[in-house]
């Protein structure tokens, strides 16, 4: 079905070719339940629980 | 209030006021896109709680071939939730954006195109602008990502036991 008239012509605004968002191999361990790997994020990411920065 | 900050406020346009705006497109198989179900009821439970507005959706499909077919949401038979989303629609993709969009899809495959103010961020944004900052960079974090790190952390902790 063809856009309405509205869109064509004009400049669009996402300006580039988009690219599929990227999965992180390393992540896809084997064996580690969702849920127990939504747990670690979690506490990552919980304010005073988290990992120390080593920079 | 001080002269600045009402010369600021009388230089400031609707665009001041207007939240980070997002896209996202959803990728479904061939046969097993769903737009109206689950999906739609989370959606217009974020616009009804004025976290998001919606500005555009569109529903592209990418034959095995290549080509590109979009579609209006209006075009979609039964939009159930959708509806009243769909009325306020700003149509502000364009067909070039079409293309761009597509690059991202799978042949074959069907996808969802979502264009999103963040009401939510509205605000502390105007803040920025009228305190002189300026967005320099924006991005999002994988979940994918964080995993990794943490796992990548751990894997090192367990090499110095």
């Amino acid at each position: 079905m063809p856009l309405r008239a509205a869109r064509v012509g004009r400049v669009g605004v996402i300006g580039h070719p988009v690219a599929k968002t990227a999965v992180v191999a390393k992540a896809v361990t084997p064996g580690a339940a969702p849920v127990a790997r939504t747990a670690v994020v979690a506490a990552a990411v919980t304010p005073g629980r988290g990992r120390r920065r080593r920079i | 209030m001080t002269s600045t900050s009402i010369d600021q406020r009388q230089e400031m346009t609707p665009l001041d006021e207007l939240g980070p705006v997002d896209y996202l497109v959803v990728e479904f198989p061939a046969g097993k896109s769903n737009f109206t179900g689950e999906m739609a009821s989370e959606l217009v439970a974020l616009v009804d709680s004025g976290t998001i507005r919606v500005i555009d959706v569109l529903i592209l499909t990418k034959d095995e071939d290549g080509t590109v077919e979009p579609m209006e949401l209006s075009d979609v038979g039964e939009l159930g939730e959708l509806q009243a989303i769909e009325a306020q629609l700003a149509e502000l993709l364009a067909q070039e954006d079409v293309d761009h969009l597509a690059a991202a899809m799978e042949p074959g495959s069907t996808a969802g195109v979502l264009i999103w103010e963040n009401l939510w961020a509205a605000p502390f944004a105007s803040a920025a602008r009228r305190s002189g900052g300026q967005l320099i960079a924006n991005g999002r974090i994988p979940i994918q990502a964080i995993i990794a790190s943490i796992e990548a952390d751990e894997a090192t902790a367990s090499e110095g036991d």
